[in-house]
């Protein structure tokens, strides 16, 4: 390409693409340098490795860490889960199935907050659930289900929050795959589940690597829902990150956010990466 | 013992019957098309015979077992597909193998398979590249060799050369049918392609609204139809109905047309007095004797020249190797007796 070419290229991407990197490239570049003892709120601008050394001193970091990959990793790997079958169901229209679909992806409009608050509600000590299964003789008294030490809670929120994403994604990489090829391997002998990662899933596999991708990031990052419905004796990372800004500390809070971004980038090319890898395996 | 039985058949999709009390015996080794035009359920009949489509009423037998409620993926038949469905994900090898590794093959076993397969088809150079790297021949091939590797009782083709330009149709057809009888593979064709149907059939079914038309060898279907559907629907016939005026001499009866009168010969007497009969407007004679006909158009079509004409209130085609007729003139032509066939169907 000539030098004129080159800078028309770069002149037309520069309205959208250049906005895009500007305003991503000065938050990451503000948190990186803010990690380092740089651009601080209070007028102290020195370069140091001591919010780092601090932050990763404490033993509730590594723990954050590690819940918030839990969240991440176990939220996107069921909502894929759930919404593979879904999107095959939903693949040939049927009567009602667009009104299905509509309803299934109805979470998507509802906020986190509100979710979380409806859901804290149903399975509250006298909420509906607790009434439900004492009335069906399941249990005998109320059970203490609020605020699990296993986040079983915010799990629930967000494979239902994150589900339908799922849906939206992978419908569309379903219904692009032809009656025909999964014919074709039906009448070669593959059962339903020989067709499913045989072909399904590896024709399907940039769809499900997007939607994982996208639901781990947003999952290891949540907030909303771990203060509301998370467990109490633990802290996501976006929930260590508040803290420490609430005590003023932006330095070791954009300790927390940077290690978030990082880690979030590289636990979704894990995961990608070992999806591309699984189904590889399996589609011969 | 018969390759595949069909027994009463009738296949019915919310109310509309699709292939109505089809009975139909396949032997061993036989390659049988089923031809007729858009809607007659000859898809619909080759994916009840590989299980897609339960069929409502019937069973279906291969080699004397009943596979009627048997799926797909656990009957011994191999599906080629019209639009090829390869697996775009997979190369051709994997694709040959797909279904050797279904059946759980040892891998000598399959690679001794693929290896022949792929040799036959001239296909061992491609063994490495994805579908979208092949051609629509190629493409052709590597799904007729995935059928071929699975070694089926019955290969079933739906209507494979469709997507297929003229040259590369003519040379896969060859091809196809060479692999059959190298193979001793009873097949069934799907085509709506009549010539398709003629040059590689042992038998053609013809499909008329679901139900058998007519089931024949392709010389059979071709000089003997027996219904206006199959006379019309094989190549280009001219029917008429006609009066029986009466025995001209012996097994010879003059049937009076609207074109004119015809001299039919017949082994017996025709039922009724109202027939319908039809001639192939190759078989006409242009000469001094017969029907006087004026010259309403000419096509010359290469290898013959295609006269359409008007006799009384009739009008025909005639088709003729060589001749000077132009449009406007008037023409004799006579169609030999024994060229003439009575129609089954009433008027």
């Amino acid at each position: 390409m000539t030098l004129r070419r080159w800078l028309t290229v770069i002149l037309l991407l520069l309205p959208g693409l250049g906005l895009i990197l500007g305003l991503i490239g000065t938050v990451v570049w503000i948190a990186i340098a803010q990690s380092f003892g740089l651009y601080g709120l209070n007028g102290e601008d020195q370069f140091t490795l001591q919010y780092w050394a601090e932050v990763t001193d404490r033993r509730v970091f590594a723990r954050s860490i590690r819940y918030s990959f839990y969240v991440g990793t176990v939220s996107a790997i069921l909502s894929v889960a759930l919404a593979y079958p879904l999107a095959i169901w939903l693949r040939k229209p049927f009567t009602g199935s667009m009104t299905i679909g509509a309803i299934l992806k109805a979470p998507m409009l509802v906020h986190g907050l509100v979710a979380a608050f409806l859901f804290i509600n149903v399975i509250a000590y006298h909420g509906i659930l607790n009434q439900a299964m004492q009335a069906l003789g399941i249990w005998d008294e109320p059970r203490r289900l609020q605020n699990d030490s296993n986040a079983i809670g915010v799990l629930i929120l967000q494979v239902w929050k994150n589900m339908p994403f799922a849906l939206l994604l992978l419908t569309g990489a379903v219904q692009g795959i032809s009656d025909d090829v999964l014919d074709a391997a039906r009448d070669l002998g593959a059962g339903a589940w020989d067709r499913f990662r045989k072909v399904i899933a590896p024709l399907s596999i940039s769809a499900m690597q997007a939607a994982m991708v996208i639901i781990f990031i947003g999952a290891m990052a949540d907030f909303s829902f771990q203060v509301i419905a998370g467990p109490t004796n633990r802290q996501s990372m976006s929930q260590l990150m508040v803290f420490f800004k609430d005590r003023g500390d932006w330095h070791s809070a954009a300790v927390v956010g940077v290690t978030l971004m990082g880690l979030a980038m590289l636990g979704a090319s894990a995961l990608a990466f070992l999806a591309r890898l699984v189904m590889k395996g399996r589609s011969r | 013992m018969t390759a595949i039985r069909i027994q009463g058949l009738t296949k019915t999709f919310d109310g509309f019957t699709a292939l109505s009390d089809i009975d139909l015996d396949v032997a061993p080794g036989e390659f049988v098309t089923l031809l007729g035009p858009s809607g007659c359920g000859k898809t619909t009949l080759l994916k009840v015979i590989s299980g897609f489509l339960e069929p409502t009423e019937g069973k279906i037998f291969i080699e004397g077992s009943d596979v009627t409620a048997i799926p797909p993926e656990r009957r011994d038949t191999a599906l080629c597909f019209q639009s090829y469905a390869l697996f775009p994900h997979l190369t051709v090898r994997q694709n040959l193998e797909f279904g050797l590794r279904q059946k759980k093959l040892p891998r000598s076993d399959r690679d001794e398979r693929v290896k022949d397969v792929s040799q036959k088809l001239d296909l061992a150079a491609q063994m490495d590249k994805l579908p979208n790297q092949l051609s629509g021949g190629q493409q052709q091939r590597v799904s007729l060799g995935r059928a071929l590797v699975m070694r089926p009782k019955v290969i079933l083709f739906d209507e494979p050369l469709s997507n297929l330009d003229a040259k590369l149709r003519d040379q896969v057809r060859i091809e196809i049918r060479r692999i059959q009888r190298d193979y001793g593979l009873t097949a069934i064709y799907v085509t709506h392609d009549q010539s398709e149907a003629l040059a590689m059939s042992d038998r053609v079914v013809l499909l008329n609204s679901g139900r058998i038309e007519q089931v024949d060898t392709p010389e059979t279907l071709y000089h003997r139809p027996r219904t206006r559907f199959a006379a019309d629907f094989i190549g280009n016939s001219n029917v008429f109905t006609g009066q029986v005026l009466g025995e001209d001499s012996p097994g010879r009866w003059n049937i009076e047309t609207p074109a004119g009168i015809f001299t039919c010969a017949l082994e017996d007497a025709p039922h009724g007095k109202e027939v319908a009969l039809c001639w192939r407007p190759e078989h006409a004679v242009i000469g001094e004797t017969g029907i006087e006909a004026r010259v309403l158009n000419r096509a010359f079509q290469g290898h013959f020249t295609d006269l359409a004409c008007a006799a009384g209130n009739g009008e025909f085609r005639v088709q003729a190797l060589e001749t000077t007729a132009r449009e406007g003139d008037v023409i004799r032509i006579h169609v030999p007796p024994d060229r003439i066939r009575l129609l089954e169907d009433r008027p």
